[in-house]
């Protein structure tokens, strides 16, 4: 109470949160109607499976020793369908880390990524760098051509990288 | 550089258990089902199924591990199609040359610090 009184009056925390709502969490993913279902899914799928443990325990206990092992191996699976949602919950949380490695386009000796993403051919990004770097690379003209290049080849890569990104991930959940 | 020691760990469990599991289950649903339905005859059922039954739950557990290591997506159909391989007669063979050819060679040549032999398509 004695810290509430001491805080400054404008401090009401209203202007984080105001700044904050910009952008959604990563979270609000989950709540998409896709999602959703497959939360329901879950759900269903392990309260399923519950109800077939009881229904091995009911028979087990009516005196099918058969059904003893399934009485214990249906808690089991329940246990982990619900391993598996986590875990597929916490992938979806963090693609950012597949996407960085992605990114990460191994460029040709003396090519300089293009900023921007390469969206724009950029010639004057590299124009002043390469021709400061390339001392002995030959006269302006040339160079200048060196540069045109290398943009549209930046510009290229880029371009792959972009479309690549996301590849090799099943899309099934997004 | 020799391939991660952990991988090829999990990757032999995970292939010991396929056979075992697979063997098993070939002999539940083609000697014991057939046995049970014609001749009435439960052993082979009982104990088979019930074995069959505590390995599955051994593979699932590894090839879970195993999926997480040679980094296939949780709820992937691969994934699943690996995981539900031990409950359907013959195809954790198929399953795990697939998974040995699309998955597990990249991963342990990439821990061995080698390029993958092959790149591992329709992950």
């Amino acid at each position: 109470m004695t810290d509430a009184s001491a805080a400054p009056r404008g401090s009401g925390g209203s202007p984080p949160r105001a700044s904050a709502a910009g952008q959604a969490p990563r979270w609000r993913v989950l709540l998409t109607p896709r999602w959703l279902g497959w939360h329901l899914f879950a759900v269903a799928a392990v309260a399923g499976m519950c109800w077939l443990g009881d229904w091995q325990f009911r028979r087990a206990m009516a005196g099918n020793t058969l059904s003893w092992a399934y009485t214990f191996e249906w808690p089991i699976f329940a246990i982990f369908g619900v391993v598996f949602w986590v875990k597929t919950i916490k992938d979806e949380l963090r693609p950012a880390a597949d996407g960085a490695q992605v990114s990460e386009v191994v460029l040709p000796a003396g090519a300089k990524p293009v900023p921007g993403q390469g969206t724009e051919l950029a010639e004057a990004a590299p124009a002043g760098d390469g021709r400061g770097a390339g001392g002995g690379r030959g006269a302006g003209a040339g160079d200048r051509q060196d540069d045109r290049e290398l943009a549209e080849y930046n510009a290229y890569l880029a371009k792959l990288s972009r479309e690549v990104r996301g590849h090799g991930r099943w899309h099934g959940l997004r | 550089m020799d391939a991660d020691p952990r991988l090829a760990l999990v990757v032999r469990a995970y292939r010991a258990l396929a056979y075992v599991t697979g063997t098993v289950l070939i002999i539940l649903c083609f000697v014991g089902i057939p046995l049970q339905v014609f001749a009435n005859n439960l052993v082979i059922v009982r104990y088979v199924g019930t074995a069959h039954g505590i390995l599955y739950i051994g593979y699932v557990v590894v090839a879970f591990a195993m999926t997480r290591m040679v980094r296939m997506k949780v709820a992937s159909p691969g994934t699943v199609i690996v995981l539900l391989a031990g409950t359907i007669p013959v195809l954790t063979f198929i399953v795990e040359r697939w998974v040995t050819r699309t998955y597990i060679n990249p991963a342990l040549a990439v821990s061995a610090g080698r390029p993958a032999p092959s790149p591992a398509v329709g992950r």
